[in-house]
């Protein structure tokens, strides 16, 4: 019955150190950061936890507006966390309008990133979705090109 | 012996059980008084996905210190705002502003690189920011250590600003959307503030379109705060201010010219050019006076009178 408590009380007791141990997604978000490269400045991130889509059903998004500014070079990053079946990439409107995707469904291509030289100060849309509507996460990172 | 073992590892257990002030949920959940919570009842409550669709990038910390930069507009302390009394500030209303400002404060100390007088700027951050039990996501040491020796900008404005999306996340994760209003409105008008001063020195295309154009941003900084404006004297004097700005901003024309954008690919890179263009026409008698109320409302709130 010791034995047993003593396990236990071990287990309840290191469980988190064990736990703190993994890479957190803040690593993620950093080497993400990191990986847009030089001259950058970090602005916002996204973390992005999406299921795999139900059959004949489209793919699930994760959405965010975010406001971005006139004479501004945008750098949108897109990184999976280790283990995500799924591909992330991110596809940017304005009002509804596509700007821009990471993804080219009809040649397959993927980027790691895409730039915006933003000249209309406004709210846009950024989606974030898994190639082919898989399950996965992941982190899409904002900077500034300076 | 076993006995003794399991009392020891009990006691290491308890321990750490009340040691863990780095445990953002932990300490959120067990000790929210939420005298800054503000009951849904009492507030014309906005849906968490209108909040959610006007919060994103209101204001940056670091964006327009960066244009003043790249317009090597010199770097000058006298826009900073004093951190003297700041351990004086006894409502959260006032903390959570006061972050704001400071926030702003320090981006634009790290992107001027004058990363040996953000300390102090620091300090006091780390102070309000306990103060407003967010100082959890605020790495002090590091941010410290990587400030006094100046060895990685990167890192210093990466560890800056994202502590700052992490209290603002955390904040409206946990029913305190005032604070975090109050936060963005700080961050907010230190970064008006701080345009405006500049901008009535040098006259700069890209800085007045950035000022014209906080027409925009303004209605939904207005939208963010109205929900709270009944919940104190102080908030509601915000509002009032804030809207009093935003009337300022009236005679200001933006208008748009429609193109379509340009794809390319360069160094692996995908870029897209947008030729579809924002226009701000601003006379210098309304830049003058978003420049003098702007400045009226940062001195308000800062001294708190």
């Amino acid at each position: 019955m010791k034995k047993r408590l003593l396990i236990l009380t071990l287990a309840v007791a290191f469980l988190p150190l064990m736990a703190s141990g993994q890479p957190a997604t803040d690593d993620l978000v950093s080497s993400c950061v990191l990986a847009a490269g030089e001259n950058t400045t970090y602005l916002k991130d996204f973390r992005i936890q999406l299921p795999k889509a139900p059959p004949d059903a489209a793919a699930p998004v994760y959405k965010a507006n975010m406001y971005l500014m006139k004479n501004m070079k945008y750098r949108f990053g897109v990184c999976d966390s280790p283990g995500s079946v799924g591909e992330l990439f991110i596809t940017i409107y304005d009002q509804g309008k596509k700007i821009i995707s990471s993804y080219n469904s009809s040649t397959d291509k993927k980027y790691s990133s895409v730039d915006f030289i933003c000249n209309k100060t406004g709210l846009y849309t950024l989606w974030y979705s898994f190639i082919g509507g898989e399950q996965g996460s992941g982190v899409g990172v904002v900077c500034m090109i300076r | 012996m076993t006995g003794k073992i399991i009392k020891i590892v009990a006691v290491i257990l308890l321990m750490s059980l009340f040691s863990c002030r780095n445990s953002s949920v932990r300490q959120g959940r067990l000790t929210f008084p939420v005298a800054d919570s503000i009951p849904a009842a009492e507030v014309e409550k906005l849906s968490e996905e209108a909040v959610a669709d006007i919060v994103q990038n209101i204001a940056s910390p670091v964006e327009i210190a960066a244009i003043l930069q790249s317009m090597q507009i010199p770097f000058s302390a006298g826009y900073l705002a004093s951190t003297q009394g700041a351990d004086r500030l006894t409502t959260n209303f006032r903390k959570a502003v006061m972050l704001g400002i400071y926030g702003a404060d320090l981006g634009y100390l790290n992107i001027y690189g004058k990363t040996g007088n953000s300390v102090d700027v620091l300090s006091v951050i780390k102070r309000l920011a306990d103060g407003l039990r967010v100082g959890q996501f605020f790495d002090f040491e590091t941010l410290k250590r990587l400030s006094s020796s100046k060895s990685n900008l990167d890192s210093l404005l990466f560890l800056s600003v994202n502590s700052y999306n992490q209290i603002d996340n955390y904040l409206r994760d946990n029913d305190r959307g005032s604070i975090s209003a109050l936060m963005i409105t700080g961050v907010w008008i230190e970064g008006q503030y701080l345009a405006t001063q500049v901008a009535l020195s040098y006259n700069d295309e890209i800085l007045r379109d950035r000022i014209g154009e906080q027409k925009i941003i303004l209605g939904d900084l207005l939208m963010l705060l109205r929900p709270y404006r009944g919940s104190s004297e102080e908030y509601g004097s915000l509002y009032d201010m804030m809207e009093q700005i935003s009337a300022k901003y009236a005679g200001v024309k933006v208008s748009y010219r429609l193109a379509e954008p340009e794809t390319r690919e360069k160094d692996g890179r995908l870029v897209v050019v947008q030729n579809e263009e924002s226009i701000v026409e601003m006379t210098d008698a309304q830049l003058t006076e978003i420049a003098t109320l702007s400045k009226e409302v940062r001195d308000k709130l800062i001294s708190g009178n």
